[in-house]
């Protein structure tokens, strides 16, 4: 499935390896590569970061967000179901597996988005075959060797592989390294399991000038080399990020658990790194799922909700976004062994301060199944990656749609998304005084309903300049005094937006 | 026919076998001729090994998990297997069971009882040379097999369709070969078995009730065998299973043409390994210059390898068996159904950084993380073992042409021999000179640790 690095690029890095490094056993530093800055391509948003997490196996999504009022879906599943007391209340008739606690509180806080019945036309149900369409971002009936992600981060880096970046562009906790990074460049992600320890093994690893030959061996030698080459260059930013950054609480000693104090350290490190991806396995719950299901969202749960204190206890929360995907949902039905065999349509989770809390899209309809017994989707699963590429990472709508080779109507999952239903009614802000302003200026706020708010100063192209205040705000009226001292002379534009979807924009000229 | 050169020779013993010792190559140019050794040592039919241990045949019972009875027969079984590659000689039977236990993946975190995976590990050296439609037959009530895959306490009425699906992707036709509908039926036939004791029981009233089902287009009262009969007459079955072949032991890209060839093969002589095996290693295909060191050796070769390269007697079986899991092959616990899916997939930037973590710690004696590593290379003995061994320049070579099959440059060679020297001149070189010692681990080290080690 992977393609190698073409043979042209890959003389043209060794060329600018030999250029420093010569043969040598000791551990070669990243002088001797061509480093290109955290500038970016296209209209991404710098220092957004999104945090991938794989339900390996295909999530029971019926029995992770529950249809409990749905009489049939009791009926689909005797055995199995999750009555309506026992789960945990969300909105319009929907429930939230039991052992989701952290999940549920981020949900009543707005800071969980739930995208229902997540799919695509003629689902493929073999775990193989619809891991690699969700990591290619393909239809069902191409085949793509390139990710989704590996095409993103080949528009936001566009000298890999003649220069490496100086962060690492894409870092999957883990040992082998997914098809959602590779692009017909090499692979984007430098894998690892912990930081010191990466940072050590590599030590020794030597770096050389010699050109591979063009045969089936010099190919597969130039594609250890150029892993060789990545590790040694990243090892010590990684390790370097982890020891500066820190973790404001104890994470649950789970995978998942110590994935995300990983992640949480090298985000607080400084690491420039756009996506992360983690994963947890043992969703292909077959036989007796009951205890297992449970046991993998409680992990999920805690680990999450113990990230995302974290990161707000480190004001990073505005900048993180995490989603959850899975190859496939489950059959409705349960079948004999109390478990249930690979379906389609799921949900996904999106996780963070910056999205518009709730659910999206209508119930699973449990009347109309395809003739497999299956459930028919809402929304295209690459409307949701379009969505988190524009609203969340910035991209552009033509680089958007050059990567999925088309265009997909976005999803109103994140607040700053121009589909979010305006919610004017429950917050006011007034227009800033003075204005224009030479030295302060006040803010005025009101808000009518509680909500998580953000209040930042953006310029004409949106870009976000600086987040003046965030947090959850009661039912009051507010005053913010915003020094606008350091910046430049001209218009910019104030917003106020909630975790609900609400936004207000006032303009602001500084003089 | 193709010829036992030296490189012909390297090439079929790197492939099938976990790794081999300069004496191993000796032994088998000793056969003279390709053939003689394919049939004489290489196909050769060996005795099935003894169990490990009297544990095989207790009665699976929780108290074996409580206990951590079953985590420790795990660990006896693994160790056991690791004792079979090492004693291999010139058979590639163990190859073969590593093959089959990839093919037909199971994991042991999901079995639970070491029980079961010993009967189907000793069921893969069974038919490691033998028929492999009968293999697919009894593998489809074999008690590992039904825990993994769900077949266990499968009703007709209800039944999980899980063995069913994959018995067609992933065993015998591939993806695109089969309907959803024949997935379905097939689960039906394949329903009606529990795992009780030891073995499996077929007990018929938990079978499906219909008189007929239809599948592949043929309605039928379907048993399991005439069920797996009919999977085999259909046109991709063959051809599936040689391309696996072709995968794992010539290249990772299949050439179709000589797929569909050794599926001629396969098919003809009623899926018989062993006369396929022996076409797919005397074809002038196989020894083509282009495929020598062309595959990414998985962590078992690596591993096994290098210790038989050194010449190392008594392995570290615990470094092994600990290492495999940060490289991600533990024995008996492949990543998911479809095995471990190899090549590339072996190298990320972590597993890479390990490989040479366990290289080096046959040298020093210790592990990444200080563990001691027994059976350390006798560093002086082993260099001893080269002819020229007093003759530096010769000696790197000889070295270098022992370990690695990718063909190294002058200039590597020279950064090599300048490793050894360190800052000595040539002329000067003797292992019995003080520190030769230190210098030759720095030799081996920087070797191992080329990415052209990988290859094989």
């Amino acid at each position: 499935m992977k393609k190698q690095m073409n043979r042209k690029a890959f003389l043209q890095q060794m060329a600018i390896l030999s250029g420093g490094v010569g043969i040598g056993l000791g551990t070669v530093t990243g002088k001797a590569f061509g480093q290109i800055p955290a500038a970016f391509a296209g209209n991404a948003e710098a220092g957004k970061v999104l945090i991938i997490i794989q339900l390996g196996g295909g999530n029971d999504g019926l029995n992770t967000v529950i249809p409990a009022e749905d009489d049939l879906y009791h009926k689909a599943r005797p055995n199995i179901s999750i009555k309506k007391d026992a789960a945990l209340k969300l909105d319009q008739g929907m429930y939230l597996h039991p052992s989701a606690v952290g999940l549920k509180k981020l949900y009543d806080e707005g800071q969980l988005c739930i995208a229902q019945n997540i799919g695509y036309p003629n689902p493929n149900r073999s775990h193989f075959r619809a891991t690699d369409i969700w990591n290619t971002g393909s239809d069902a009936s191409t085949l793509w060797d390139e990710g989704w992600a590996g095409r993103y981060l080949r528009t936001r880096y566009p000298e890999f592989p003649i220069a490496l970046a100086k962060h690492p562009m894409a870092i999957q906790l883990g040992s082998v390294e997914s098809l959602l990074f590779q692009s017909d460049q090499g692979g984007f992600s430098t894998v690892f399991e912990d930081p010191n320890l990466f940072y050590q093994l590599v030590s020794g690893t030597p770096a050389d000038s010699d050109i591979p030959p063009a045969t089936l061996a010099g190919d597969e030698l130039g594609f250890l080399k150029q892993i060789a080459a990545a590790s040694v260059q990243y090892a010590g930013v990684i390790r370097d990020g982890a020891t500066k950054g820190k973790n404001t609480l104890t994470y649950p000693t789970s995978n998942l658990g110590r994935q995300f104090s990983i992640v949480s350290k090298l985000i607080s490190g400084g690491l420039e790194t756009p996506v992360y991806l983690l994963n947890i396995g043992g969703f292909d719950t077959h036989a007796n799922q009951l205890t297992q299901h449970a046991n993998l969202w409680k992990t999920i749960s805690e680990a999450v909700k113990t990230f995302q204190v974290d990161m707000d206890n480190q004001n990073l929360s505005e900048r993180v976004n995490i989603m959850t995907f899975s190859e496939f949902g489950r059959r409705v039905n349960q079948n004999g062994t109390a478990g249930t065999d690979h379906g389609t349509a799921a949900p996904m989770f999106f996780i963070g301060k910056t999205v518009r809390g709730g659910l999206i899209g209508a119930n699973p309809n449990l009347k109309a199944l395809d003739n497999n017994g299956d459930l028919k989707f809402n929304y295209d699963y690459r409307q949701v990656y379009s969505t988190v590429l524009r609203d969340h990472l910035g991209l552009d709508n033509v680089r958007t749609q050059q990567i999925f080779n088309s265009t997909f109507e976005r999803l109103p999952i994140y607040r700053n998304s121009p589909d979010a239903l305006p919610e004017a009614v429950t917050i006011e802000l007034t227009a800033p005084w003075p204005n224009p302003a030479i030295d302060t200026t006040l803010l005025q706020f009101g808000i009518f309903e509680e909500a998580y708010i953000s209040l930042a100063l953006f310029d004409l192209q949106g870009r976000q300049l600086k987040l003046i205040d965030s947090g959850l705000r009661k039912v009051g009226s507010y005053s913010v005094r915003f020094d606008v001292n350091g910046y430049a002379s001209g218009h910019y534009l104030i917003s106020l937006s909630t975790n609900r979807g609400g936004r207000v924009t006032r303009q602001l000229v500084i003089q | 026919m193709p010829i036992l050169s030296l490189p012909n020779a390297k090439h079929l013993l790197a492939r099938t076998l976990f790794g081999f010792s300069k004496e191993q190559l000796q032994q088998a140019m000793g056969y003279g001729s390709l053939d003689v050794l394919v049939d004489q040592a290489l196909l050769a039919d060996i005795k099935t090994p003894e169990a490990p241990n009297p544990w095989v045949s207790t009665i699976p019972a929780q108290v074996q998990q409580d206990s951590g009875d079953a985590a420790k027969w795990y660990r006896e079984l693994t160790y056991w297997w690791y004792n079979r590659m090492f004693s291999e000689g010139l058979s590639m039977q163990e190859k073969m069971v590593l093959f089959l236990h990839n093919h037909f993946s199971c994991e042991r975190d999901k079995v639970n009882y070491p029980q079961y995976m010993y009967q189907q590990n000793q069921l893969f050296r069974k038919f490691a040379f033998g028929n492999f439609k009968q293999l697919v037959k009894e593998i489809s009530s074999d008690p590992t097999m039904l825990i993994y895959l769900d077949g266990n306490n499968s009703r007709g009425t209800g039944p999980n369709e899980n063995y069913g699906r994959e018995l067609m992707e992933l065993f015998t036709l591939g993806i695109g070969n089969y309907t959803e509908n024949d997935i379905k039926q097939a689960a039906k036939v394949l329903s009606g078995w529990q795992v009780k004791g030891l073995t499996a029981v077929f007990d018929p009233n938990r079978w499906h009730k219909e008189a007929n089902l239809t599948i592949f287009g043929k309605t039928a009262a379907f048993k399991v065998d005439t069920l797996v009969d009919l999977i085999f007459e259909q046109k991709a079955c063959a051809e599936f299973i040689c391309r696996k072949l072709y995968k794992a032991f010539i290249y990772y890209k299949p050439d179709e043409a000589f797929v569909a060839q050794m599926a001629t093969v396969f098919r003809s002589n009623n899926y018989e390994m062993k006369p396929l095996l022996r076409f797919m290693f005397l074809s002038d295909h196989f020894y083509q210059t282009p495929f020598h060191a062309s595959r990414i050796k998985d962590p078992q070769e690596l591993m096994v390898g290098s210790l038989k390269a050194l010449q190392i007697k008594v392995p570290d079986i615990i470094n092994l068996y600990d290492m495999a899991k940060l490289l991600q092959m533990q024995l008996l616990q492949p990543p998911d159904v479809a095995g471990w899916p190899g090549q590339r997939d072996w190298i990320s930037s972590t597993t890479y950084s390990y490989r040479g973590g366990f290289t080096d710690s046959l040298l020093t004696g210790k592990r990444f993380n200080g563990t001691t590593v027994t059976g350390k290379l006798d560093v002086l003995a082993y260099a001893r073992s080269f002819p020229n061994s007093e003759k530096a320049a010769l000696f790197v070579n000889e070295v270098i042409d022992s370990l690695v099959l990718f063909p190294i440059s002058d200039a590597k060679r020279q950064f090599l021999l300048n490793t050894l020297l360190d800052g000595t001149i040539a002329a000067n070189w003797s292992t019995y000179t003080p520190q030769a010692d230190a210098r030759i681990v720095r030799l081996l080290k920087a070797i191992m640790r080329l990415p052209e080690y990988q290859l094989n």
